[in-house]
């Protein structure tokens, strides 16, 4: 069922077994996967069901760090949360980015990457992903050419999932509504987190709309999904009965905020003849649509002290026509109005997606203009490619999320994002293109030059809008937020779900380890609770 | 002041006449010898004459690890065994195959050098860079 706390008197009390504070792909996945185990599910979303400024006004912050990302529209507050923005890339983690390392303090989760698998291949399904294959060797005899003649002890193809991209509000909206067990409450926003007097445990939340009704939710245990921001943000802003806020007794909340470092930079150069053809598109093979790239062995990242990384190759055409900088807002929502229109359905959000093709005519033209001259015009095979990749950083303390004066019109502080860059992280990257370009000339197939100077200048790095880390998972409450199974370690109802419990980034997207989490997470609710 | 002896001049002409013989005859001798005598210049013209070539060995020996001239890029290349077996081929086609694929064992060693941003062989960089030795010729 879905209400909206703003139409009508507020209830003096939501109850439930479990209450989830959030609608993205955290929070929904959760709270349909409590559902099918029968438990009573109180699902709070603090925006509409759809975009609306004043409630999108309340991710406004400040950017004290790097300037190459934004606080406010890099989320999205409303029903189905940023999943109505993502892109959809997929890929687990590796089982690298678990590991301790003596080389990169900080690194390793209390978990592995086989204890997440089973989850991973149940999160293929809600972002209606292929199967739950990321090996090259799982999908070779399908593709239509062979991988670059690379050493794979050095550097190997790796695969990744594009997710349509689902949209999380569309595909999920009608099963929560008619979902008799979950209780899905919109314009609630988490003011609030009440600790029964005294003592470890949440007693209930308050909830508020922007307007000011409010309720309080009881619940046997809590789960904040707001976000990798957000779910700091709610741990510093909750200072009512811990001055440092909830979880906060080592000052970890908001430490070790990491982003994939967007950066398009080093040129490969293949000889003539060279086939490239996996590389440069998604390949629909199988169920799935797939993207590969190039990684490094994990023995050599460990030997040479690297950051994980997958670097793409982004074909460098002299004809324009085969550029894709069209491929924006207004191209996803047209594609996506053509693609529902020719099996004879009308769009959701219709009327979102007709105005963001509107306000960008310009971009859905030259996009329409280009796949029609591309069916007919020669095919052009690029030999020069750029790299493109969201690049690991080594975890860092120093990079954060603290609370400033400013308050929102919930009357929460807002944030300062301290996002660092260091010169080790790019040089690592350097190192990373040093090897794929040894392999490359190893395999006597082309040469690469590196963009990255030696001196390197963290403005080529942008916010690939994956915001990790902030409410770090670690066995010791010294070092990490949240336990194994992702509870605050200092409080025994209340569980975080989300990209802020990354211990490391890996270089990943994140919404698949994202859900993959939240599923677990609800298996293991399911038999706590 | 001195005078030539008739003497004299006949034995220095002896030693000349001798001298001329002992270099011929071991010039005619000589070639019959199999030796390493790289013909290290010819190799050089695999490295292309293109401005990206050209910037690429000027910048090499900018880095100050390889050699500062010719003998010394001759001798750390004849090094190389793929080099040598190119220095005593005459065909270019195959010349050119030994060299890449010298090239690419370097890489494999890890032997690469980084000029202007290039991820390059030693063996390629330091062809470049000796290029920019060589003497002009007229
Ligand atoms: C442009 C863009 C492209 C992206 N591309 C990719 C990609 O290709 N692949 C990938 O894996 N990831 C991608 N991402 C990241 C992806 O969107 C996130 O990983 C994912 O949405 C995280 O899910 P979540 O549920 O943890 O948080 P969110 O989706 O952010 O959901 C948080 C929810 O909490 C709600 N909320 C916040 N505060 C409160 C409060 N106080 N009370 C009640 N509710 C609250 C919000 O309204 C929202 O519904 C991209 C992001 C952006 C912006």
């Amino acid at each position: 069922m879905i209400s909206d706390l703003r139409s009508g008197p507020p209830p003096r009390e939501i109850v439930g077994d479990v209450c989830i504070v959030g609608t993205g792909p955290a929070g929904i996945s959760l709270a349909l996967e409590l559902s099918k185990k029968g438990r009573r599910v109180v699902l709070l979303e603090g925006g509409g069901p759809v975009y609306e400024q004043d409630s999108q006004d309340l991710y406004r912050g400040q950017v004290t760090g790097h300037h190459h990302i934004d606080t406010a529209n890099s989320r999205l507050r409303q029903f189905g949360g940023t999943s109505g923005h993502w892109t959809g890339m997929c890929a687990p983690l590796d089982p690298l980015d678990f590991e301790p390392r003596n080389d990169v303090p900080h690194h390793g989760w209390p978990i592995t990457r086989a204890d997440l698998d089973p989850f991973y291949a149940r999160a293929q399904n809600y972002l209606d992903l292929g199967p739950f294959k990321y090996d090259f060797a799982d999908w070779a005899a399908k593709l239509p050419a062979k991988p670059l003649p690379l050493d794979p002890g050095k550097v190997f193809t790796d695969v990744y999932q594009q997710s349509p991209p689902t949209r999380f509000a569309e595909k999920f909206h009608d099963a929560i509504r008619d979902d008799a067990r979950i209780d899905c409450w919109l314009h609630a926003n988490l003011t609030d987190i009440v600790l029964r007097d005294g003592s470890d445990v949440v007693e209930s939340m308050t909830v508020s709309t922007l307007e000011g009704a409010q309720t309080m939710v009881r619940a046997k245990t809590f789960v904040i999904a707001c976000g990798g921001i957000e779910n700091a943000r709610i741990l510093l802003n909750s200072r009512k009965q811990r001055s440092a806020g909830i979880g906060n007794e080592n000052d970890l909340v908001g430490r070790y905020y990491t982003d994939h470092m967007t950066i398009e930079t080093s040129t490969v150069m293949f000889n003539e003849g060279v086939d490239t053809a996996l590389y440069p598109e998604e390949i629909q093979v199988g169920g799935a649509l797939l993207a590969l790239g190039l990684k490094i062995h994990p023995d050599l990242v460990r030997r040479l002290h690297l950051n994980n990384n997958s670097a793409f190759l982004v074909a460098q055409h002299d004809s324009e026509i085969y550029d894709d900088d069209f491929r924006n807002y207004g191209w996803i929502a047209f594609s996506t109005m053509l693609k529902t229109f020719s099996r004879g359905h009308v769009p959701d959000r219709f009327a979102e997606h007709y105005c963001d093709v509107v306000d960008d005519l310009g971009a859905v033209a030259t996009g329409v203009y280009r796949h029609a001259v591309r069916k007919v015009a020669p095919s052009s095979r690029a030999s020069v490619f750029k790299i493109r990749q969201d690049a690991e950083q080594s975890p860092n303390p120093d990079s954060r999320v603290t609370l400033i004066e400013e308050k929102d019109a919930l009357g929460f502080n807002r944030i300062a994002l301290n996002w660092r860059i260091t010169s080790d992280d790019l040089l690592k990257l350097r190192r990373t293109h040093e090897v794929i370009g040894a392999a490359i000339g190893a395999a006597g197939i082309g040469r690469l030059q590196i963009g990255i100077p030696e001196t390197p200048d963290p403005e080529v790095a942008y916010s690939g809008y994956h915001h990790m880390g902030t409410t770090r998972m670690h066995a010791d409450p010294r070092q990490g937020v949240v336990d194994a199974d992702c509870r605050v370690h200092s409080v025994r109802n209340l569980y975080m779900a989300g990209s802020s419990t990354f211990t490391t980034g890996g270089c990943a997207n994140p919404t698949l380890t994202v859900t993959a989490l939240a599923i677990r997470l609800a298996d293991h609710l399911a038999v706590t609770v | 002041m001195a005078t030539f002896t008739r003497r004299a001049l006949l034995g220095s002409a002896a030693v000349v006449a001798f001298g001329a013989v002992a270099y011929g005859g071991s010039r005619f001798g000589c070639a019959f010898v199999p030796r390493n005598h790289p013909d290290f210049f010819s190799l050089l013209d695999i490295a292309p004459d293109a401005p990206i070539a050209r910037r690429i060995g000027e910048r090499a020996l900018e880095l100050g690890s390889l050699p500062n001239d010719l003998p010394g890029f001759a001798s750390a290349l004849t090094e190389r065994p793929l080099i040598r077996q190119a220095l005593a081929e005459d065909c270019p086609t195959v010349r050119r195959t030994l060299v890449q694929d010298q090239c690419a064992l370097d890489f494999a060693a890890q032997r690469t050098v980084i000029v202007d941003g290039w991820v390059l062989s030693e063996t390629e960089a330091s062809l470049c860079a000796a290029r920019m030795l060589r003497p002009q010729q007229a």
